[in-house]
């Protein structure tokens, strides 16, 4: 039986996902951050820096290519404060990947690399006929980072590196029913399906070692909006009763969903050659997103445009990890992080049911060989217990979605194979 | 090679039992009676309490009544079984036969139907039910008015068919008093909700009916009086609701906006209108202008028009006689007197409708200012009546009143799902622009319940209201 098969048998008994991380980022870059608590900025660990701080990436001391995959699996508890039962998710689970290339001279001062990586995602599948069906029964949200890097050492102790960030591919899919029924009592469902355009970011980092025992890294990676074109963006309806086409003409949609820029302060320590600590403080700009608009060609439910209230607030992450090297081939990782909700109280949605996280992690890598070697993370992530009431919606005008409470536990195990030269 | 690799394998293979154990429970909401009992609940009041709706009360509208709901959810804290006078599913589901929704016309106006198979209907004239003669919890009439309640031969072949169908034959002059009284000896609970119909007749008929008038503020006292003694006689618990102001209904507020857009586009300064129900001439006080202006729409103005009046006021401007017609054939005259009708009140039909004093816009479609304060002045009064003779007995009171008048402003938005007071696309009234849907009635029942859980420390849970059915489209 091989790894495959294990997450295959494994995955058949898990069930849903969700985002990672706080809003619907996903920080899962790379596979010995993932084991340390998703700490990188202060650190030049391997090629995944191109991702964490590129300003790191030309302390990097092997090149190499390098790909990770992780299994993110979310259960999910809800019970609506006007309802019955707990509702549980749908089976899914999905996999964010990475991929790293990183060339340059064996003693220069260049480095260059290309990365792909999921900054962004998310993917839920809510229980049929849950409570909350007229806000959403279903949400893939997908993003794949395309981004040339180049770094340069300044000097032994300071480092400079940049990448353009290009979104590569974008998707979205957006179900929800439709409160209007037949005389059978089918109730009438709509599906916004729509692709992204190509859009250019950039990412910026500064990494300075000042002493073999300490270093500071400080990144930037720009915001990108994420713009479906009318053209891009199909409605299917379905279960529209007939003597209410005129109400549902809509065919296609525009919607520019905003992919947040983050700034993070690392701090890297080695107290010896065998250990290494990272601390990061993630700062992610999620004001920027303060509505999800729609606007339609046609009409849905007798509205051309469809608006809903986010108001997110920027917000800080906290992560500390560290790994000690146990052998020469063998490495073991462990972290924690502090994950503080972007979303307000009483703004909660069923896309984004999000809540302050705390996540426990840990890693190991195996060298087989000196250029080719393992790693492994685990990462168990414990959303709070988050509530809100009919009244609070109706207080904030947000009655778009479903007043209740919602407990989310994730795990991810992750994988990663690493070729150095 | 590959010692590490196989166990790294099995730990992620453990990883994944491990998520399965991983699965967060919420714990369910306590549920508790507090100090009521429900072992054995009744339900005493109108047709709202039947179920009816649609224009009709029918095996649906029953088995979603908001006595219905109320008793599911007592039954999570001990509450009993709670048995209807239900129309049998078999083949007379469809009971009175209720108006159903075929579509909408070029206007985008509703067309609807009468449906008129499988009725329960054992004689059409006198029109009589199929009967019930088992035990039952929900005492629900529909037309009953409370000042009803204590005459004999309501519940005869003579008198209300839906009381009819549900009194003993062995005592056919029992009076609705009567029966409370015997229902209330072993009830432990009641919700009573009576004294709609006192107001509401007068207001549908446009305040122009000779014979449904506006119960008066004394007799309403008093018999509300009797049946809140009786049925607390044995100490039972229970919940008093109020009168809603029917002025928010879409009964009124659907075909006025309309008219008031369209007499505006044409430039129509007002219309020329029936008042009250008084014969006479055009100088008699029964004409009265009003300015379009005057129409009620969301941005102001006191005149309603009724849902009736939708297929007449298109008629406004030419020379007509078809909406007298209609109001004549309505009182259920014989078809001779129709001329000596016109003369009572002389009608010229040669007249422009709706426009000059010779044919005005009948009465019966127009619920005018005047007669607006009528209905209020009563429905105050009724309600100060009941809110200090529930407070006296301790009892939960339910604002039907405040709870209508916020639903008519701001909508009932629950679930994520937007619902309001519209016609059709409100999907809180049925068709008869009168009685909620079964969603409405929902929202109403958990309405109940927050004022028992307040009343009585209970806390039982409300319902989903969007699992219950708005209106149906073709």
């Amino acid at each position: 039986m091989n790894v495959k098969h294990l997450l295959l048998a494994s995955g058949a008994l898990l069930t849903s996902t969700a985002a990672s991380a706080g809003g619907f980022q996903v920080t899962l870059a790379g596979q010995k951050n993932n084991g340390m608590g998703g700490v990188g900025v202060g650190l030049s660990l391997d090629q995944a820096a191109m991702f964490y701080n590129p300003g790191a990436l030309a302390m990097v001391r092997e090149r190499g290519v390098q790909v990770g995959v992780n299994a993110t699996m979310a259960r999910s508890a809800f019970r609506a404060e006007y309802g019955g039962s707990q509702r549980e998710l749908r089976n899914s689970t999905v996999t964010p990947f990475n991929l790293y290339a990183g060339i340059g001279p064996s003693e220069g001062k260049f480095r260059a690399g290309i990365a792909v990586y999921t900054p962004f995602g998310s993917k839920l599948q809510y229980a049929t006929g849950w409570e909350g069906r007229y806000s959403l029964t279903d949400i893939t949200l997908e993003s794949i980072f395309v981004q040339p890097t180049v770094s340069y050492a300044i000097t032994e102790g300071v480092s400079i590196g940049a990448g353009l960030v290009v979104l590569a591919y974008g998707s979205v899919n957006l179900q929800r029913d439709v409160p209007v029924q037949d005389a059978q009592g089918n109730i009438g469902h709509v599906e916004l399906d729509g692709k992204a355009q190509n859009k250019l970011g950039y990412n910026i980092g500064l990494y300075l070692k000042p002493s073999e025992v300490l270093s500071i890294g400080l990144s930037y990676r720009s915001r990108i909006n994420a713009h479906v074109k009318s053209n891009k963006g199909d409605v299917k309806l379905s279960n529209i009763p007939a003597s209410l086409a005129s109400r549902f003409t809509a065919t296609n949609f525009d919607v520019t969903l905003p992919l947040p820029g983050t700034a993070t302060l690392g701090v890297g320590v080695r107290p010896n050659d065998k250990l290494t600590l990272g601390l990061d403080v993630n700062f992610t700009e999620w004001h920027k997103y303060q509505q999800l608009n729609f606007t339609f060609d046609g009409v849905v439910g007798g509205n051309n445009t469809s608006n809903s209230r986010r108001e997110y607030k920027d917000a800080f992450t906290f992560r500390l990890g560290g790994q000690y090297q146990v052998s020469d081939a063998f490495t073991v990782r462990a972290g924690g992080s502090y994950d503080l909700s972007p979303v307000k109280e009483g703004y909660v949605t069923p896309e984004t049911p999000d809540a302050d996280r705390v996540g426990a992690t840990l890693g190991a890598s195996y060298k087989f060989s000196e250029h080719f070697g393992v790693d492994i993370s685990a990462q168990f992530i414990d959303l709070k217990k988050r509530s809100q009431t009919q009244q609070e919606l109706i207080a904030n005008n947000t009655t778009d979605r479903v007043a209740g409470t919602y407990k989310t536990r994730i795990v991810i195990p992750g994988i990663g194979l690493n070729y150095t030269f | 090679m590959n010692t590490l690799f196989p166990k790294s394998a099995v730990a992620l293979g453990v990883l994944g039992v491990a998520l399965a154990s991983c699965q967060p429970d919420l714990d369910a909401p306590s549920t508790s009676r507090g100090s009521a009992d429900f072992t054995r609940y009744i339900s005493v009041g109108n047709s709202l309490t039947a179920g009816y709706g649609d224009n009709g009360l029918y095996l649906e509208g029953q088995q979603n009544s908001y006595p219905n709901i109320l008793a599911q959810q007592f039954k999570t804290v001990g509450g009993g079984d709670f048995t209807q006078p239900l129309f049998d599913q078999a083949n007379q589901q469809n009971g009175s036969g209720y108006l159903k929704l075929t579509g909408f016309d070029a206007a985008g106006s509703p067309v609807t139907t009468t449906e008129t198979s499988n009725r329960a209907i054992r004689q059409a004239t006198p029109l009589l039910f199929t009967r019930y003669d088992s035990p039952i919890n929900n005492l629900g009439v529909p037309g009953i008015r409370l000042s009803d309640i204590q005459t004999p031969g309501y519940g005869s072949q003579l008198g209300n068919p839906y009381f009819e169908r549900i009194t003993p034959v062995a005592s056919a002059l029992q009076t609705y008093f009567q029966r409370v009284k015997a229902e209330a000896a072993t009830a432990t609970f009641f919700t009573t909700w009576l004294g709609n119909n006192d107001v509401l007749g007068y207001a549908t008929a446009g305040g122009a009916s000779t014979t449904t008038t506006i119960t008066r503020p004394d007799t309403f006292a008093l018999k509300s009086n009797r049946i809140i003694n009786v049925l607390t006689a044995n100490g039972a618990k229970g919940l008093v609701a109020t009168i809603p102001d029917v002025t928010n209904i879409p009964f009124f507020t659907t075909v006025g906006p309309l008219l008031k857009a369209t007499l505006q586009a044409k430039s129509v300064p007002g219309l020329v209108i029936q008042t009250g129900a008084n014969p006479g001439g055009v100088t008699s006080g029964n004409r009265k202008q009003i300015a379009t202006s005057d129409i009620r729409d969301a941005v102001g103005g006191r005149q309603l028009f009724t849902l009736t009046a939708s297929p007449f006021v298109g008629l406004i401007g030419t020379p007509t006689g078809r909406p007298w017609r209609f109001v004549y054939a309505q009182s259920g005259q014989p078809a001779a007197g129709f001329r000596t009708f016109l003369t009572a009140y002389a009608i010229d039909t040669t007249q422009a409708f709706g426009v000059s004093l010779g044919n005005p816009f009948p009465s019966a479609f127009v619920l005018d200012d005047a007669e607006q304060t009528q209905v209020s002045t009563a429905t105050n009064a009724y309600n100060a009546t009941l809110r200090s003779q529930a407070t006296a007995k301790n009892l939960a009171i339910f604002d039907a009143n405040a709870f209508f008048t916020s639903l008519a402003a701001n909508g009932f938005a629950i679930n994520a799902v937007a619902n309001t007071t519209s016609f059709i696309s409100g999907n809180l009234f049925s068709l008869d622009g009168v009685h909620p849907t079964p969603r409405g009635y929902a929202i109403l029942a958990n309405e109940m319940i927050s004022a028992i859980n307040a009343k009585y420390g209970a806390s039982i849970q409300p319902v989903n209201p969007n699992s219950y059915r708005g209106v149906s489209f073709p």
